[in-house]
């Protein structure tokens, strides 16, 4: 594997080369992480993630010989991984966008549910509750709503900064397609969130982050720790448009695997995911 | 050559009506067509997204109520439109020539879709649609005007396609 620039060109495996380089292996652990947080935006599934992750790299060093240095490796990765978890979920129901009032009743109905997160609160170093996970918490529900094809590009730019360019060599789209599912997906969600996040919008109908907070931190003062958050400290004056950027900002400061509230989160999601299928199973949603 | 470049320039207006024309309606005794056309400055295929999406339509067509169902080759819609709100239009998707031409319509008549590349970047999106048959004269009086419709279609389109084609980065 040699690099030239942002490019990287891996040799084909052969009698001199190794089964798989140590520089390919370098480079996938270097970009892992953003593959990993990825992927769980889009499953929802730490255990997917996993397994998703795990076949991206099988699969990307068991065909090194068909990159041929067009795209950055990273770009090539993303596509492995992209296709493997459209793949995996191209038979599931999207999630409605009133995922989290569904969830919440789900969780108030379930005692086991706040006992397993008090415990993971008190005993886990990724235990914390932050307002500001929350959010990132909320996107990755939220986005599930969106069709599959706009999510994966709305991820793909908002959260993981990749060019249109790029977005559609990974997504085998052309530009002009993937500037229409960015376009789409952002409108929608900047629509869903200023109709339901209290954060941005007095009249907003959901306060989960602040309510969990109240019971995970309930000596802290919530308008203290909203304060520290530039998307609710712009809730007034900004417009739509750059609040949705300020809620991405929050998404791309937070790796959700490694976060001071990752466990917590983490347990959260899984809640959600499981509540999801028997939601979607037995409704017409 | 002095003949022939007044010709070319008395032309070229004509051309460019022929490409971008507001709503018109022409009737005859069993039927009635109207059309529009406009030039957009978008990819075919963004058009073509926004006028195969169904979901979508309500976001930014002004003239949708709604629309359920998939369009899509052969696929059966309900149409609800602000023509007339309290009607729900049954639909089939007749013809469906990716990025060119789609048709869809009932017994009474036929809506078509037409894009047509100009190149540099410009496509001309045309709509016509022609209703009509023997009972036409009948129900005719009962039809409402589509012109203004057809014209916020129209506007819509285009201004929603070169809004989503304008995202450079």
């Amino acid at each position: 594997m040699t690099t030239s620039g942002n490019v990287i060109k891996l040799q084909p495996e052969n009698k001199n080369n190794p089964p798989v380089s140590e520089n390919f292996t370098t480079e996938f652990e270097r970009i892992r992480p953003a593959l990993r947080s990825y992927i769980l935006r889009m499953t929802a599934s730490a255990a997917d993630t996993d397994d998703i992750v795990q076949e991206t790299w099988y699969k990307a060093s068991r065909n090194l010989d068909s990159f041929q240095g067009e795209s950055s490796l990273k770009t090539w990765l993303f596509a492995i991984a992209s296709n493997l978890a459209k793949d995996h979920l191209h038979r599931k129901k999207r999630w409605p966008e009133r995922v989290t009032d569904i969830c919440k009743n789900a969780a108030l109905a379930n005692p086991a549910f706040f006992g397993e997160a008090m415990h993971l609160r008190m005993t886990s170093p990724q235990g914390n509750f932050e307002i500001k996970e929350h959010i990132a918490f909320c996107f990755t529900c939220i986005s599930k709503s969106l069709p599959l094809e706009q999510h994966i590009a709305l991820l793909l730019k908002e959260v993981y900064e990749f060019k249109v360019k790029e977005i559609a060599t990974i997504m085998e789209l052309s530009e002009a397609m993937v500037k229409y599912y960015l376009h789409t997906a952002r409108t929608k969600m900047i629509e869903v969130f200023d109709r339901r996040c209290a954060l941005i919008n007095k009249e907003g109908i959901c306060h989960q982050c602040t309510e969990l907070n109240g019971i995970f931190n309930p000596k802290q003062n919530a308008q203290e720790e909203l304060a520290k958050i530039d998307m609710a400290r712009a809730a007034e004056s900004a417009d739509r448009e750059r609040l949705f950027d300020l809620r991405i900002e929050v998404l791309r400061g937070i790796d959700p695997f490694e976060s001071g509230a990752a466990a917590l989160q983490l347990h959260h999601l899984e809640h959600n995911r499981k509540v999801m299928e028997e939601y979607l199973a037995r409704t017409q949603e | 050559m002095k003949k022939l470049l007044m010709l070319l320039l008395m032309a070229t207006p004509m051309i460019i009506s022929a490409q971008e024309s507001p709503a018109f309606t022409t009737r005859k005794t069993f039927s009635r067509t109207t059309s529009v056309s406009t030039m957009i400055k978008a990819d075919p295929a963004v058009i073509w997204a926004l006028l195969t999406n169904a979901v979508d339509y309500k976001r930014w067509n002004s003239t949708v109520i709604s629309i359920e169902g998939d369009i899509a080759p052969g696929e059966k819609i309900r149409l609800k439109s602000t023509l007339d709100p309290k009607r729900t239009f049954k639909l089939k998707v007749k013809t469906f020539e990716s990025e060119k031409r789609m048709v869809w319509g009932d017994s009474k008549g036929n809506r078509t879709y037409l894009l047509t590349d100009k190149g540099n970047g410009m496509v001309v999106f045309s709509m016509t649609e022609k209703i009509g048959g023997l009972m036409f004269p009948l129900y005719a009086k009962y039809l409402p005007p589509f012109d203004a419709t057809f014209d916020r279609f129209a506007a819509d389109l285009k201004q929603e396609a070169e809004r989503i084609s304008r995202n450079d980065e």
